[in-house]
């Protein structure tokens, strides 16, 4: 255990970070954060519940939608919008695990899942009074208790705090008792429906944690892009966000970070090739699964044991 | 209004047809290796960009083009199994299907570079006529496509049900370990569909590309629809493919007359919702579902 | 403590204010930095000659020696079209590359992101996007050397109106920002024109089927449709038309080469005085003026950067302005060029020629889009491509 504290270094190390690099750095790093809750909650529901659910660019475009509108329409303060973000997004979650409670599984789930999200992007773009259309509506500048968060820097360090929040109780969640029902459920569902298990209450949970924590950084996104249209929730989005967990390592919180930072930042290191994006990205992908099958979190697990994640069979 | 029904209806079966084109060859894929070829759209786009390139690049004429492309696709999808997914074909499907998408990105990054700046007008092998049947308007892509389909379908049934091929092809897809004990080459069979799956990908992508210019994105939208279609078939149907395609491709007729248009590029999401939140196995799919 | 200490530090660092990039940024002794910012992946990626064109030009201006003395060095950054993306490829131009400007980026959604950051940062911009709001109202260093959704869309419905007895309009639109900008615009002008909109249908991306677009439009009993859809779909709703012989003229929006949209249609009978797009340039495309930027496409774009089938299409020339009015406003900002004096020197531009576009370009402090008329473009009763100025009214040299 004393191993695992350790990890706290990580985000005190990255405190001063972000002082040393310009804006457009601080963004890359911004988005980075953003998308680490983002593949933590895509995580739960594929990874460690084991379920093909594709809706995960549907919290994200719910949080940041709930999270803009909110602010633009009704002038509530970010901080104020996130856990409605998270609400909003927890509850996508809930109605995407719908099918899955019908019994719909494999191939029949991810196109309802697929659809769901895709319908959101349909909605965003129909319901023009709310959310302005394909046009996209702006997002006002936020604030923290009256203190701006106009730029990056000021930005990283409440996305930081809000991130290890999200990695703190997400990491406690599935080494509970909870965890381990996904995990049952995963290897085995009927098995853990005869134990006991009351597997539908828990898939419920694993969706809407995972639209929740998902929703959160979707409110994340919308104050660093400032700019909200539906493009952004689109089917390439979630080909991104499942590159992320399957480039970071299923089931891994690990996993998720690693995957936001080296998805997030693959196109930047390549951006003087213009044209080579969907290349390499594809190249990269097809790479780590042909050689680290269980992500790049796997090296890390194999370098040290504080890394490894015990509600996985590592 | 009502009295555009059946053109609505013809029309709507020409293109649910070009969906269940698709839909046959992810379904080919799916029943020889049951993994869903999710980068199938970019295979399509390859196939008729190789036409492209074999025709006018080397001057070649329509067909010994639309031949090589379908040698060309075969290669590719032979391997592309062998050596991205055989390597993985134990692990689980999150892993098979990421890296069928990933390999349709690769692909259509390829594409991109090259030809990414411009949208291309492919040589057509026969003139665009349009006749009237009553008071029906059909086009000769329309007979084209709906006679291709029909005789893949026959011609897929026929391999499925009737040869040799057919047990095999039942037999992995059933057990895998089974076939391999009765010394069935699984492998090597897994490559081979998967070069079929794709070379019917090039089809595929020549008979989009009479219809919408030549760009890299040429199958992604029939790729969602074929997903759909063959969700509708359950899946691993052939028949439940096509008939899922036409099924699609009506509503969306339907649906974008009657109603409203804005609901055409959506009708490929609501139909599945709708039919298994009804059957969860499709409409002509086994009861695979799980309750507990 | 000490550690508290530490982190109240950083905080205080955090709260100061940011430095701003100061007015010389990305100008040397020998050199001016451009970016060059656009979709050069993604399926947007058709719209790249948009920043060629100009590359083209700037190539072009290096050979015959820069201005003062100064070359253009250009540096491409990739925004798929995507926001979030776009706004880590601007911030790269501006505070990693530390360019002076930042110059064609075809996506509205991008422009429109990334513009209070250019504002903040005092960033110029001289873009190709089609979305109004970009320039209008004016903001300091943002500017349009092409026309917006406004012109166009105001073109393309003055020439459908201009077919007398014409008031029934159609739509096929995109639901996307770029479809928008054209339609809504082309809207305003139908309905303050005693204009009806008898039909608003959407046709997607990627579709490979418009029957229940042409049948509504058939069913409406418009005279005209405005199509705000790229190439692909444009020929594909064409098709459609032609299989119901609608009797309608269909205007394009700028999302589409009107030479390759004929092409796509081996007998063209049908297109003849039915297929218009608004048209931007003085002349038809390879000659009189044109022509000289043509030769500079070919001579000093890479093979890769050129269409690989067929001459440079119209939006090669339509980046071009971009470039031309960056250059002669570095030519009259002096030796010592600053953002606010090449700012003033290009509002002090008044009825100047770029030899590409239909109208010469005027701006001032209060406009901030340099030109407003233009021309529409279509075939002739002969099938042959014509500039027109309304409709039956051709330019004299055009046909």
């Amino acid at each position: 255990m004393t191993s695992r504290r350790l990890l706290w270094l990580l985000p005190i190390a990255l405190l001063p970070v972000p002082l040393l690099l310009n804006p457009y750095q601080q963004y890359v790093l911004n988005t980075a954060l953003i998308y680490v809750p983002v593949g933590i909650g895509f995580n739960i529901v594929v990874g460690n519940l084991g379920l093909l659910a594709f809706s995960n660019v549907a919290y994200f475009g719910l949080g940041a939608y709930t999270s803009g509108v909110l602010m633009a329409q009704l002038g509530l303060p970010w901080w104020l919008t996130v856990i409605p973000a998270a609400l909003v997004g927890g509850a996508g979650g809930a109605v995407a695990s719908i099918p899955a409670l019908r019994g719909v599984r494999l191939f029949y789930l991810a196109i309802m899942t697929l659809a769901f999200g895709e319908l959101m992007r349909w909605t965003y773009i129909r319901w023009e009074p709310v959310t302005g259309g394909s046009m996209g509506m702006a997002v006002p500048t936020a604030t923290l208790f009256g203190w701006a968060l106009d730029t990056d820097l000021r930005r990283f360090y409440v996305f930081l705090a809000l991130v290890v929040l999200i990695v703190v109780i997400t990491d406690r969640l599935l080494r509970s008792r909870f965890g381990r029902a996904f995990l049952a459920i995963k290897d085995n569902e009927i098995a853990a429906a005869a134990m006991g298990i009351p597997t539908d209450r828990y898939i419920v949970l694993a969706f809407a944690w995972g639209g929740a924590v998902v929703g959160m950084g979707g409110a994340m996104f919308a104050i660093s892009v400032g700019h909200l249209t539906p493009v952004s929730f689109d089917l390439t989005e979630l080909v991104r966000q499942f590159a992320i967990i399957m480039v970071g390592g299923l089931a891994s919180i690990t996993g998720a970070i690693i995957g936001a930072a080296v998805i997030t930042a693959l196109p930047q290191v390549f951006a003087n090739f213009p044209g080579f994006d969907e290349l390499v990205f594809g190249l990269l992908i097809v790479l780590v699964i042909l050689f680290l099958p269980r992500g790049l979190a796997s090296l890390l697990a194999r370098a040290h044991p504080a890394f490894i994640e015990r509600y996985y069979r590592g | 209004m009502l009295s555009l029904l059946p053109q609505l209806v013809v029309s709507g079966t020409a293109t649910g047809m070009l969906y269940a084109l698709i839909a046959l060859s992810m379904t080919v894929v799916y029943r020889a290796t049951t993994v869903v070829n999710f980068g199938h759209g970019d295979m399509v786009a390859a196939g008729a960009y190789a036409v492209f390139v074999f025709g006018l690049g080397f001057g070649l004429p329509f067909l010994p083009a639309m031949v090589l492309a379908i040698a060309l696709l075969f290669a590719a999808g032979f391997a592309a199994q062998r050596f991205l997914l055989q390597p993985i074909v134990g692990g689980p499907h999150l892993s098979l299907a990421m890296m069928a998408l990933a390999i349709g990105y690769t692909l259509r990054g390829g594409l991109r570079l090259q030809w990414g700046t411009e949208t291309i007008n492919p040589q057509r092998p026969y003139d665009m006529d349009a006749y009237m049947l009553g008071n029906v308007v059909i086009t000769t892509d329309d007979l084209v496509i709906c006679t291709s389909v029909l005789l893949l379908l026959a011609a897929l049934f026929v391999l499925l049900q009737v040869t040799p091929l057919g047990k095999v092809i039942q037999a992995t897809f059933q057990s895998q370990r089974g076939a391999a004990l009765v010394g069935i080459n699984v492998p090597m069979f897994h490559a081979l569909m998967w070069g079929g799956g794709a070379a019917l990908g090039a089809v595929g992508g020549v008979m989009l590309s009479m219809i919408a210019p030549l760009t890299p994105d040429l199958g992604q939208w029939t790729l969602i629809q074929g997903f759909a279609a063959m969700t509708l078939g359950g899946f691993g149907s052939l028949g439940g493919a096509v008939a899922g395609g036409i099924l699609l491709g009506i509503t969306e007729k339907l649906l974008g007359f009657y109603v409203s248009t804005v609901f055409i590029d959506v009708t490929g999401y609501l139909v599945p919702i709708v039919v298994l939140m009804l059957r969860p196995q499709g409409l002509f799919g086994r009861r695979v579902a799980l309750r507990v | 403590m000490r550690f508290r200490h530490a982190i109240m530090a950083l905080f205080a660092m955090a709260v100061a204010v940011p430095a701003y990039a100061d007015s010389t940024q990305g100008i040397t002794d020998t050199t001016i930095k451009i970016g060059n910012l656009g979709p050069f992946s993604g399926p947007q990626s058709t719209f790249t000659p948009l920043n060629y064109g100009p590359e083209a030009y700037l190539r072009y201006i290096n050979e015959q020696g820069g201005v003062h003395g100064r070359k253009f060095v250009t540096v491409f950054a990739d925004d798929s079209c995507n926001e979030a993306k776009g706004i880590a490829a601007a911030k790269k131009l501006i505070f990693d590359d530390k360019v002076f400007m930042i110059m064609s980026n075809p996506c509205s959604g991008v422009a429109m992101a990334i513009k209070p950051m250019l504002v903040q940062e005092g960033v110029p911009w001289i873009g190709a996007s089609a979305n109004p709001k970009i320039s209008r109202p004016t903001s300091p260093g943002i500017f349009h050397a092409t026309y917006t959704g406004i012109e166009s869309g105001r073109a393309m419905a003055a020439f459908a109106m201009s077919k007398p007895g014409t008031t029934k309009i159609a739509l096929a639109m995109h639901s996307d920002d770029w479809a928008h900008g054209y339609c809504d615009n082309a809207v305003d002008y139908v309905k303050s024109h005693n204009g009806e909109i008898v039909a608003n249908t959407a046709l997607e991306h990627g579709a490979t089927d418009a029957t229940a677009q042409a049948l509504q439009i058939k069913a409406s009993g418009a005279q005209a449709v405005m199509a705000c859809i790229y190439q692909p779909e444009l020929i594909i709703l064409l098709r459609e038309l032609q299989k119901f012989q609608i009797n309608v003229i269909v205007l394009g929006a700028l999302g589409a080469d009107f030479n390759q949209v004929v092409q796509a249609f081996p007998n063209n009978e049908f297109l003849r005085q039915r297929f218009f797009q608004p048209y931007q340039f003085k002349a038809k495309i390879g000659t009189s003026t044109l022509k000289q930027y043509q030769d500079i496409f070919l001579k000093y774009l890479t093979k890769d950067e050129l269409p690989k089938v067929g001459p440079p299409t119209n939006f090669y020339y339509f980046g071009v302005p971009a470039a031309i009015v960056t250059v002669e406003a570095f030519r009259r900002a002096g030796p010592n060029p600053t953002r606010e004096s090449w700012q003033k020197a290009l509002e002090s531009l008044k009825d100047f020629d770029t030899g590409v576009l239909a109208d010469t370009e005027t701006f001032s402090a209060e406009k901030h889009v340099g030109v407003e008329k233009m021309y529409a473009v279509g075939l002739s009763p002969k099938g042959q491509e014509t500039v027109y100025k309304a409709w039956g009214d051709a330019l004299p040299e055009s046909e």
